[in-house]
């Protein structure tokens, strides 16, 4: 795990936040989790922040939202993807992609 | 009750903690199992989360703004669909949506458009600038208003301090004729500063200037904008071309913007008004107009104008002598509308009630229909729609209604304003101005969302306010039905207590027509044709050339074939009098106030040619117009009976105009009466005097038969002797009286097809109800004809349930028009504003009505087959 987690780069978390729920209907503690595996520590994600993008999302109705019973049986707010959602992730992976891949080409290059 | 929206921010709030909880509860769990104390845990779980209150407000108001956008999106939705429901629905009764529509779109169109007269007329400033500050002057000697003379109106341009600008004008008809057609002209002669007094400039060429006001200058005009397109051509080098008006040149200078206003309206030229100074204080023909400076006290000028009068009182005190008169001003449009508050009144509030039945007769109709649907309102709220929706969906319909009215409101006020320009112009003034402005469209919107309102609200209050339960177990449970009922009486009641008022008011205005029309002219109107004939001044200077082509004249036209006697006069009944004057009886105090009586000018066969009769003395003749003989008059009885009731007129002296140095007039002889003041005015009593040269004159042909194809030949005749003098206004003496009777004939022709309207939708609601009064009832009067009732019995049973009705609308409706009736007795002649006949008359007219519509419900219940109706239940 290196020393100094990376903090995360504006707007890129909305765009985490709506792939880790490509894979279905997941709560928030859920979410967090995945990130935190995935990223294998090198992102820096606050749950606080987390929250705030779900609940902008949702506003946005790129997710939906519903009560349900988690693992252990308590009452969960479960996020899906809407249509939309799932269209709105497409292009930002796409647009990631690009950027990434710009970025990259520019320092190689130089 | 919490309200609503309360509930809902209590709701996102406890889901946003509820949620937060959740994750943090797990993270602990988490820690706890990686071998943390709770308390440790608890903390640390904190510190990961990050700024958890900040979190909790982000969220929370996220989730508001999502709230209430969808709320918004969902009513949005829910009004989409009520509408098109409301239109389907409205669609499945068609009969009863056209009903409606037409009905409360005429009510609606039919008040715009009077209130566009209205407001064309009263509410609506002068079409001048700063008009405001406009003010009429005129010699004040109640009732009477009398206009300027040049003296009068010299002295005060001379010695006035007050006014910004002043003008003066007068009227005249002159004959142009270039040279093809000969034709007669209105024109306004006005002093230089008429048109800037307005406020009006040139479009073409420049205005007058006050060197073309003095004596000697150049003689100009300015042409009106009709004139110089007409006439002129409508090129701009009509400006500098001379014109021929009464054989005398007049240059053009300048050609006016389409005329707006009633001061310069209807004129083909306005000519420069050049002053002579006066040797006597009359003849009084100018009126005047003056502007205000800005924020002038009008008191203080009011002053002024009264100190002027009575330092140049002395001055012409042998011309001219009534200590009573005194100069005034008031508001020009004040002034030049006249009192026209009690027509306007009277049409509104006509108009209006119109609307307020058809509202009331709309209410009754859904009332029914939404009685009839109670059920499957019922439904709608029993499956979760809440009260408010349900009477919203209702309200919707009614507004569907409300704007297929207004639509049609539109086109009708457009017509009704066409019609007004047209024909309303007898009794609206400045119908000319009469346009679809501002105020006209907030005026329909406010009647169309009233109109809504009335009939839509309270057939939704109605239908909702039963238990849902009770209206799904019955579509007729009886106590719903007696409420609706009730309601529906009330309105029916309401709707005869508004018509009754303008039934009796229609009703007096066609009584005092009536009595209009029974007024003893005093002449035969028929075989009468009069006309009037202007000589062209420039030409016919010399008196005797005057002379000769009057005489001349009325030998030729006397030769016509059907021609039995031809006469001339400066005047013709029933409301064209020469001139008023006053005048000193010999035997009056010299300082009584002098009576002002009409005085016309007649040539010797008047009398006769009008089928005037001689009570006393002699009649006038042609020694009376010699030089140098005494001033001879004939005066007519009501002139007689006023001044002398005890004695004999013949031979009784006075002096007129108040001249006191002048000889005497004396009274030769007493003729039958004849109206000149208007049909409706007392008769005052009429002097006539000798008439003598007068470029003007009415030329009056009596014939044998019917006096209208002699107009040609007449016309004919005078073109022969004079182009440049046509015939004008030719008219038989019948036509003169029916033109005088336009006014109330038009207005009480408005008010009583009002009435009608109104009358007509009453019945249609008393109808109405009492068909569903028999409907709702059919098994109660099935079971009362089976127990032995009779058919009599029912039909009283239905017909007194209906007439309770009427007759206590009817009642409410007399005692109405009873304390509003006086206020329109100004536009009353011969009846009284509570003449008892016409108010039992209508009254009794309303319940014969009434009870031919109730008639209808009653057979059909006597006709009911009670074996039949009572297996059917």
């Amino acid at each position: 795990m290196p020393k100094n987690p990376l903090p995360l780069l504006q707007g890129t978390l909305d765009l985490l936040v709506l792939r880790c729920l490509s894979g279905g209907a997941r709560h928030g503690y859920a979410i967090a989790s995945i990130v935190r595996e995935q990223t294998g520590g090198d992102l820096t994600v606050e749950d606080a922040a987390l929250y705030q993008a779900l609940h902008r999302l949702h506003r946005q109705h790129l997710v939906d939202a519903e009560w349900g019973p988690s693992e252990n049986n308590r009452r969960a707010r479960f996020y899906t993807l809407t249509p939309a959602g799932r269209t709105r992730l497409r292009e930002e992976t796409a647009n990631w992609r690009r950027y990434a891949r710009a970025v990259d080409a520019v320092l190689q290059g130089a | 009750m919490k309200p609503f929206w309360y509930l809902r921010r209590r709701s996102v709030k406890s889901d946003v903690d509820e949620e937060l909880n959740l994750h943090l509860e797990m993270r602990i769990d988490e820690l706890a199992a990686s071998g943390m104390t709770r308390d440790e845990a608890r903390q640390e779980a904190l510190r990961q989360f990050g700024d958890l209150e900040a979190t909790r407000r982000y969220c929370r108001d996220q989730d508001e703004t999502r709230e209430k956008t969808m709320q918004r999106t969902l009513s949005i939705q829910d009004l989409g669909q009520d509408l098109r429901i409301g239109i389907r629905s409205l669609l499945r009764v068609p009969l009863l949506t056209l009903t409606i529509i037409l009905t409360v779109g005429i009510g609606i169109g039919a008040t715009a458009a009077i209130f566009s007269a209205v407001n064309a007329a009263m509410l609506r400033p002068l079409p001048y600038a700063h008009s405001d500050r406009l003010v009429r002057i005129y010699t004040d000697t109640p009732p009477f208003k009398f206009r300027f003379s040049i003296a009068d109106y010299l002295a005060f341009t001379e010695q006035q301090t007050r006014f910004e600008r002043h003008a003066t004008y007068t009227d005249r008809a002159v004959s142009f004729s270039n040279g093809e057609i000969a034709e007669l002209l209105r024109t306004r002669v006005v002093s230089w500063q008429f048109f800037s007094v307005l406020g009006i400039n040139p479009l073409l060429g420049r205005d007058f200037s006050e060197s073309d006001g003095r004596t000697g200058s150049v003689q100009v005009a300015l042409a009106s904008h009709a004139f110089f397109q007409q006439r002129l051509g409508g090129r701009a080098d009509a400006i500098g071309r001379p014109v021929r008006l009464d054989g005398a040149e007049f240059t053009i200078v300048g050609v006016m913007p389409p005329a707006a206003g009633p001061l310069e309206r209807r004129y083909d030229l306005f000519l420069i008004q050049q002053f002579t100074p006066p040797t006597r204080k009359g003849p009084f023909f100018y009126s005047v107009i003056a502007r205000l400076p800005d924020g002038a006290a009008r008191n203080l000028a009011a002053t002024e104008l009264r100190t002027i009068n009575r330092a140049l009182f002395p001055i012409w005190k042998s011309s001219y002598q009534d200590d009573k008169a005194t100069w005034s001003m008031e508001d020009l449009k004040t002034n030049l509308i006249g009192d026209v508050r009690a027509i306007s009144g009277l049409a509104l509030a006509a108009v209006a009630l119109v609307w307020l039945i058809a509202c009331a007769n709309a209410s009754n109709l859904l009332i029914a229909r939404v009685t009839s649907r109670r059920q499957e309102l019922a439904v709608r709220a029993a499956l979760g729609a809440t009260r408010g929706r349900v009477i919203r969906y209702l309200l919707v319909e009614s507004g569907l209604l409300a704007a297929g009215a207004a639509l049609l409101a539109v086109a009708i006020a457009y017509g009704g304003m066409q019609l007004l320009q047209t024909y309303g112009a007898t009794y609206f003034p400045r119908t000319g101005e009469i346009r679809f402005d501002a105020a006209m469209a907030w005026v329909m919107l406010a009647l169309a969302m009233s109109s809504a309102l009335l009939f839509g609200l309270v057939p939704a209050l109605n239908a909702t306010g039963g238990s849902v339960d009770e209206s799904l177990r019955s579509s007729r449970s009886s106590t719903a039905g007696v409420g609706v009922r009730r309601l529906r009486q009330v309105l029916v009641g309401a709707q005869f207590a508004i018509a009754t008022p303008l039934l009796i008011v229609a009703g007096l205005l066609l009584v005092s027509l009536n009595q209009l029309k029974l007024v003893d002219m005093g002449f035969k109107t028929e075989q009468v044709l009069t006309g009037s004939v202007r000589l062209p001044g420039a030409q016919y200077q010399d008196p005797a050339r005057i002379e000769a082509f009057w005489d001349e004249l009325k030998r030729r036209v006397a030769a016509l074939p059907g021609v039995s006697s031809v006469a001339y006069s400066d005047g013709v009944p029933p409301n064209q009098p020469g001139q008023h004057n006053n005048f000193a009886l010999e035997s009056q105090a010299p300082d009584q106030p002098q009576a002002v009586t009409p005085w016309v000018a007649i040539s010797p066969e008047f009398v006769q040619t009008l089928g005037l009769t001689l009570i006393e003395g002699r009649l006038l003749d042609e020694r009376d117009v010699q030089p140098n003989v005494p001033n001879s008059v004939v005066v007519d009885r009501a002139w007689a009976r006023r001044f002398f009731p005890n004695e004999s007129a013949v031979g009784k002296r006075m002096k007129s105009g108040g001249c006191t140095e002048c000889d005497w007039t004396t009274v030769v002889g007493v003729v039958s009466d004849v109206k000149y003041d208007g049909v409706d005015q007392p008769n005052q009593g009429t002097v006539y005097f000798p008439l003598t040269g007068s470029p003007f004159r009415f030329l009056i042909v009596r014939s044998n038969g019917d006096p209208r194809p002699l107009a040609p030949s007449v016309r004919q005749k005078v073109r022969e002797l004079e182009p440049a003098a046509p015939l004008s206004s030719v008219a038989t003496a019948a036509d003169l009286v029916d033109q005088s009777l336009l006014r109330p004939q038009s207005l009480s022709m408005l008010v009583a097809s009002f009435a009608l309207v109104a009358l007509l939708l009453s019945v249609i609601g008393i109808y109405g109800v009492m068909g569903y009064y028999v409907q709702q009832h059919m098994k109660e009067i099935s079971i009362r004809m089976a127990l032995g009732g009779s058919r009599g019995d029912v039909a009283k049973l239905v017909v007194g349930q209906g007439m309770v009705v009427v007759i206590a609308g009817v009642i409410a409706g007399t005692m109405l028009a009873f304390a509003a009736t006086r206020l329109m007795s100004s536009l009353l002649f011969g009846v009284g504003a509570t003449d008892p006949i016409a108010f039992t008359s209508v009254a009794a007219l309303m319940v014969m009505v009434a009870l031919l519509a109730v008639a209808v419900p009653a057979w059909r219940a006597m006709r009911l087959q009670p074996a039949a109706v009572l297996r059917n239940e």
